[in-house]
């Protein structure tokens, strides 16, 4: 009598009562996922969906976004303004008011005493486009610091600088459609299923569809590299050796787009000369890369070969000393084999933060809005013009990059700082220098959601900011889709949206009285619309608006007002489509309207395993944590399945120094120590180790970040330690201190 | 796999059907997303008539139950638009394809609205090679909703239905008291027991979702497309293998569960896991995986030294090492003295005479009133005590515990009904009473009742040391499912109940100066018969486990190292005194020596029995699936709950108990 029973049992599930659903773009990484908000008829948020018709997830979310709802009010935010003198002393509550003059006044002070470059703001990824651009509008209009950027300089700063080189002008050219398309795949230190599995699901349902040749390159055997067809387990650095190899392969057998090389490139002769020399012959570059002659050659045939290949890359290439030359030589590899603005053939970077693309169209962070240059006149003008201000208040030269900020804050040429949604004591290489660096500040100003994020401990004013759904705006993500979030929810506590802090603060210099600042996100991206206009501009928006990005779940850019005029025509069930792909005409952003092919050497300056360092330290993320684990930590159905440190080690290597699986270990290196948890496994070479870097007082104790010449990004992967035991009860009480929210 | 297919074939098919997007508009069941994925959508057009283990896959076909009954999900009346709702489901896991993201897991705790320590499905994973050679093979693993559900046939309360709708296998919290007994034997970890709610609660099928045509929510999330559900026996579109197995996955016999597998893509021949669980998967002749200990295992860095490891000997179950040695010491201390005086033993009768018969009825009444005492706190709902007596049709627990309350009712009216023999109740009743109550009812009849009591004691027991052996006969955790727990419940009943009576009975009968020989004789016996029952099961029990290529031989290596000394120790107690008792009852007589010597014999095998169940219960390891670094990673969590990371609820580890 399995299922008879007289009296049958109730079957309960929690059951939502939703009455209405607020559309949103996820907040964390860049694949741009939309998310469906819930609300019950108390207006509270009590669950979410992925947006079925969204083209971008279709319906999917990965483990963050799906519980991304449940950190509204998670433990830790910030719920008014808090202020102190020093930063050893204790806050003490504020209005919005007095910490607002607070800021306002010490900036002044500092300016007026040390210049107006000796205030820096830093500011993030994870912000609505619409306060990037008010952002911008402040730091550049109104406080006027040259020594403004954001933390995107950790993430993506290489490829937007690789892009500008080869192309003239920022912007991925393909999207995640080119995957139907391709017929050959190849990822860069790129691990899609942990860190974008969204794009890797889009990835998996073209190769379900169709099978493609997928190559991955990576020191790791990460998910991605287990599955590919050929995995290039790649000496850490050395990325530019494969390709410049790689490129001796393809013009020694010919097998080049000549065409396309003459019509659209400029620097063929250059690079041919380079790339031909012995250096790169794959029978001397294996030695140097890790990878045998014959893959070299297998690999290069046939990614030249298929009628379309693409590249991805993400932090492998990004996050190195040859970041921006690691970028430009994997568009010389789309550019000679013509493999450029067309589908199935790109040069995709697949961006970290949400926003990303948006503080790098719209911030001003290096320059003016709407990829402007501070070093051409005319852009200086008409912004200025545009704005109200005088064009002398800018300054002509682009100032220093987020990781030269801190160094010059060592060096004391800055005294005062405004970070905004940024945790550099977590995330900026060697914690022990910016511990330091942070001491000696004048003046800080933290501004985040969370009051315990851990560079909240140096600050002389906290700002609690509203965060995702509690406010409105935009995001682009990696394929240049614009997607909007609708606010869902009061703001918690007293807390504010980002642009009303900056709104407000404008109110307290002189040129905010004279510059407009909108009220509304909507109002700033009105402003936006009219500045993205302009002839042979790819960053063009101005066809988009609120409503509009909502019914297409997104909208890539460019999406011009004749765009918008075509797509009055659609009936209510179709969606506007912006543009799938740059550079299809092969015209590109540079004065003679061809793409550069950059010669790039290889330099070896990395810090190598030594005889007394004798492990490669490699980092990178979990899928489900998101960057300092700020919020994710705080959610227990992520950080239960990561919820201390540990580090991934050769069991082999384990084997010689008696280190054991799931027990500590302190690592040292020539910045300092960290103790970690040793998980063995062989997905690690015997002389590498991998650390998660989302952890508080971990990976970034170690690391040394030398940083890219172009990019200023630092080489977060790239660096040596050395393995001591350590007492396990002591490192176990550490583990737990240093978990503490 | 061939041969059941083609014996499937020869069964009649239910072709031709096309099932359409089932017709949900305004369902109250569950809202359909405004334009909702074909991924997210059932797509059985075909549908088999039997499964791959000859069992209909209609189950109104199977059960004769009507169709179209409603399922009242959270009491709503409205019958769901899905045309399969009568047909038996389950998952399809394509290994192949598991990215390990995490995002089913993330759905299921979502939609189920679970806090970070419980899941209904978790994700952990096996791995092997040598770099860069090297694979993971990520599992992800909820409720199977088998064809025999042991969790429904288990529970002691009938908190499970197995549903003719879908064969969903759904569980009521509220009727569950959290004994955990499901927990026990399902061999995938399904049932999840909260400690802080107290109560089991589990895969739900999403029959919400179901209702309107809709996959499960982890099945509508999955990334990797690795996770799929259908009709059983259906393959989706896209894959061609319907595996029963795949390295690390328990042996499907034990439920029929209702999962297939793709894994086409070889693994390596050894793949570890990487949680703390010292079992590892080998390939074996056939190309499937054995299981095999891992002496590499990560809580046994020392490798394979011998440790103490006396206060791990405590755990969540040691009011369950209590009820089993308190019950079965009860039932063999009355058992002797009764028995004996029924069958005219002079020493035994002489004892029944004595004023220490009561007392020692009395104390055999308590202990096993602690027992079960002990054995109710142990549960999470302990009010609801009496819903244990609710699926004696099927539970052992269930009959377990009608046995043993049943022995210690009778008990207990033996008890009542030997008062008035009593010498010491005759003198309280005519100081106190006015002898009161042997003005009532005369001695005489009141023994004929007794022993009446008496003798629906003895049955009553039996059932209930049976059933209570039965309990542990459990497929799912190998190291019990050995005939060595009847030797050890019924040789313990015997060995520790002969040593409690016979201590009353010579010590009694010494006083009064009765010769208390004889008893002293039966009750070593007793005690030499039970220890070696209990020693003989041990060694067979110690060899089957060391040769076992099961989960067993992983729980006997910890038994071996970590538990070694104590272990070692036990065994040794054992021995010696097996040794003691023979030489007691060869050579010793009953002089004031042989009594000294019995006594130790005694508290020697309290000592070996104490320590011998305790292990018992701490070295089972269950046939579950592989976990991960943290997750479902017990060496971890136990990590966790001693270095206070535990108190974090995001940890997801529930901490100790103040």
């Amino acid at each position: 009598m399995l299922f008879g029973r007289k009296n049958r049992k109730p079957i309960v599930i929690p059951k939502k009562e939703v009455v209405e659903w607020k559309y949103s773009t996820c907040n964390y990484c860049s694949t741009g996922c939309s998310i469906e908000l819930g609300l019950n008829d108390q207006g509270k948020v009590v669950t979410s969906r992925g947006h079925a018709g969204a083209d971008v997830n279709r319906g999917k979310l990965c483990i963050k976004g799906l519980l991304e709802h449940d950190l509204f009010d998670s433990a830790g935010r910030g719920s008014q303004p808090l202020m102190r003198d020093k930063a050893y002393e204790s806050f003490e509550p504020a209005s919005w008011d007095q910490a607002l003059d607070r800021t306002a006044e010490k900036i002044k002070d500092i300016q007026e005493k040390y210049g107006r470059d000796a205030f820096a703001v830093v500011s993030t990824g994870q912000l609505m486009t619409e306060e990037f651009y008010t952002l911008g509008k402040l730091a550049r209009g109104c406080i006027g610091s040259n020594n403004y950027d954001g933390n995107t300089t950790l993430c993506m700063a290489s490829a937007v600088s690789g892009y500008k080189r080869s192309f003239g002008s920022d912007g991925p050219p393909g999207c995640y459609e080119d995957f139907e398309y391709t017929e050959c795949f190849m990822a860069f230190g790129s691990n899609l299923p942990e860190q974008h599995p969204i794009i890797y699901w889009r990835l998996k349902e073209a190769r379900e569809k169709r099978s493609f040749p997928m190559i991955v390159v990576d020191p790791r055997v990460t998910m991605l590299a287990q599955f590919a067809d050929i995995h290039l387990p790649i000496t850490p650095g050395t990325d530019c050796v494969l390709i410049n190899s790689m490129l001796h392969v393809i013009f020694s057998e010919g097998l080049q787009d000549q065409s396309y090389i003459d019509a659209h490139t400029n620097g063929s002769k250059e690079l041919i000369e380079l790339v031909m020399s012995d250096t790169y012959d794959p029978k001397v570059a294996q030695h140097v890369c890790g990878i045998d002659e014959d893959r070299i050659r297998t690999v290069a045939r046939i990614y030249a070969r298929a009628g379309s290949a693409m590249s991805i890359w993400t932090m492998g290439i990004n996050q190195s000393t040859h970041g921006s030359d690691g970028v430009a030589n994997i568009n010389n590899l789309n550019l000679v084999t013509g493999n450029i603005g067309k589908p199935g053939g790109t040069s995709l970077s697949i961006t970290g933060q949400c926003n990303a693309m948006g503080t790098r169209e719209w911030s001003s962070c290096s320059g003016l809005p709407g990829y402007r240059y501070l070093e051409n006149e005319k852009d200086r003008e008409y912004i200025a013009d545009f704005w109200g201000i005088d064009p002398e208040f800018f300054p002509k030269k682009r100032g220093l990059a987020q990781t030269d900020i801190f160094p010059a804050i060592e060096t004391g040429e800055i005294k005062g700082m405004w970070l905004i949604a940024t945790n550099p004591m977590t995330s900026m290489a060697d914690t022990a220098r910016m511990r330091k660096i942070m001491e000696k500040l004048d003046f800080l100003v933290v501004q985040d959601c969370y009051e315990d994020v851990e560079t909240n401990q140096f600050s002389h004013v906290y700002f609690p900011a509203a965060v995702w759904a509690e406010k409105e705006g935009c995001h682009t993500n990696t394929e240049r889709r614009v997607n909007l979030t609708r606010t869902a929810l009061q703001c918690y506590g007293d807390s504010k949206p980002d642009l009303w802090i900056f709104n407000q603060l404008s109110k307290r210099f002189d040129n905010g009285k004279v510059i407009n600042f909108p009220e509304s996100a909507e109002g700033a991206f009105e402003e936006m619309k009219k500045l993205s206009v302009g002839a042979g501009r790819t960053l063009d928006i101005s066809g988009m608006s609120y409503d509009k990005i909502e019914r297409a779940q997104g909208i890539q850019w460019p999406y011009t007002e004749a765009d918008a005029k075509r797509d009055a025509q659609l009936s209510p069930e179709e969606k506007p489509k912006g543009a799938s792909r740059l550079y299809t005409d092969g015209k590109f952003q540079t004065a003679d309207g061809k793409a550069n092919l950059i010669s790039v050497d290889f330099i070896n300056n990395n810090e190598q395993p030594c005889q007394d360092f004798p492990f490669w330290l490699n980092s990178g993320r979990v899928v489900e944590h998101f960057h300092t684990r700020t919020r994710t930590g705080k959610v227990g159905n992520c950080n239960k399945f990561s919820p201390t440190p540990y580090m991934e080690m050769n069991p082999d290597a384990a084997a010689e120094l008696g280190v054991v699986h799931q027990q500590y270990v302190r690592l040292a290196s020539r910045r300092g120590d960290a103790v970690v948890m040793v998980q063995l496994t062989h997905r690690v070479p015997r002389n590498m180790v991998f650390i998660p870097f989302h952890y508080h007082d971990c990976v970034n104790r170690l690391t040394l970040g030398l940083l890219d010449p172009y990019s200023r990004q630092p080489a977060f992967k790239q660096c040596s330690v050395r393995i001591e035991p350590v007492d396990q009860d002591e490192a176990a009480a550490l583990n737990v201190q240093r978990r503490a929210f | 796999m061939n041969e059941l297919v083609e014996g499937l074939s020869s069964g009649k098919q239910n072709t031709g059907i096309v099932v359409e997007t089932p017709k949900s508009d305004g369902s109250t069941l569950w809202e359909i997303r405004t334009e909702e994925q074909p991924y997210a959508f059932l797509s059985d057009n075909e549908i088999k008539e039997e499964n791959r283990y000859g069992q209909k896959i209609d189950l109104v076909d199977l059960t004769g139950l009507p169709e179209d009954r409603s399922m009242f999900i959270n009491e709503n009346p409205e019958v769901g638009c899905n045309p399969n709702r009568n047909k038996q489901h389950g998952f399809f896991f394509t290994a192949d394809n598991c990215i390990g993201c995490h995002a089913c897991e993330a759905a299921c705790s979502e939609k189920n609205e679970n806090p970070a320590h419980i899941a209904f499905r978790s994700v952990g994973y096996v791995e092997g090679g040598s770099f860069p050679d090297y694979k993971r093979m990520n599992i992800s693993m909820a409720c199977n909703h088998c064809d025999d559900p042991v969790c429904l046939k288990g529970c002691p309360t009938a908190a499970y239905t197995k549903h003719a709708e879908y064969g969903a296998v759904l569980q009521d919290p509220d009727t569950c008291f959290g004994c955990g007994y499901c927990t026990w034997v399902c061999p995938y970890n399904a049932p999840q027991l909260d400690p802080i709610q107290g109560q089991v609660s589990k895969c739900n099928m999403c029959v919400d979702r179901l209702e309107v045509g809709l996959k499960p929510s982890c099945v509508s999330a999955c990334v990797g497309n690795a996770l799929d559900f259908g009709v059983i026996e259906n393959v989706p579109e896209n894959r061609d293998q319907a595996k029963t197995s795949i390295p690390g996955f328990p042996d499907p016999e034990i439920t029929h569960p209702n999962i297939r597998f793709q894994q086409i893509t070889q693994m390596p021949d050894e793949m570890k896991r990487t949680d703390s669980t010292p079992v590892k998967y080998q390939k074996d002749e056939k190309g499937g995986y054995k299981t095999v200990v891992n002496q590499a295992a990560s809580n046994n860095s020392k490798g394979q030294q011998r440790h103490w490891n006396l206060g791990k000997l405590s755990s969540r179950e040691t009011p369950l090492v209590l009820f089993t040695l308190m019950a079965q010491a009860s039932i063999g201390a009355f058992a002797l003295p009764f028995i004996g005086s029924q069958f005219g033993v002079e020493s035994l009768v002489a004892f029944r005479d004595t004023v220490a018969y009561v007392p020692l009825a009395i104390l055999s009444f308590l202990m096993v009133g602690l027992g079960l005492f002990m054995s109710s706190m142990h549960l999470g709902k302990p009010k609801r005590f009496y819903r244990g007596f609710n699926n004696w049709r099927h539970s052992p627990v269930c009959r377990e515990g009608l046995g043993i309350a049943a022995f210690m009712g009778a008990l207990g009216m033996h008890i009542l009904f030997s008062l008035p023999d009593n010498s010491l109740f005759q003198s309280l009743d005519s100081t106190l009473f006015g002898g009161i109550f042997s003005q009532l009812i005369s001695a005489n009849w009141t023994i004929s009742i007794a022993n009446v009591f008496g003798w629906l004691a003895l049955p009553s027991a039996l059932v209930g040391l049976y059933y209570m052996n039965r309990c542990y006969r459990i497929k799912a955790r190998p190291f019990w499912n050995h005939w060595q727990v009847i030797t050890s419940f019924f040789g313990n009943a015997l060995s520790l109940g002969a040593f409690i009576s016979g201590l009353v009975i010579v010590t009694t009968l010494a006083l009064l100066g009765v010769s208390y020989s004889s008893a002293l004789i039966i009750a070593g016996v007793l005690m030499l018969v039970g220890l070696t029952a209990e020693s003989i099961g041990l060694v067979a029990h110690g060899k089957a486990m060391n040769d076992a290529t099961h989960e067993g031989a992983a729980s006997h290596f910890i038994q071996c190292t970590t538990f070694g000394n104590t272990y070692y120790l036990r065994n040794t107690l054992l021995g010696f005194n097996l040794l003691l008792m023979a030489g007691l009852l060869a050579f010793a007589g009953d002089g004031t020596i042989a009594l000294i010597g019995w006594a130790c014999a005694g508290l020697l095998l309290v000592v070996s029995s104490v320590v011998g169940r305790a292990l018992f219960y701490v070295l089972v390891i269950p046939t579950t699936m592989p976990g991960a670094f943290f997750w479902k990673n017990k060496g971890f969590e136990q990590h966790a709950r001693d270095i206070g990371l535990a108190e974090m609820p995001q940890v997801g580890v529930i901490p100790n108990a103040h």
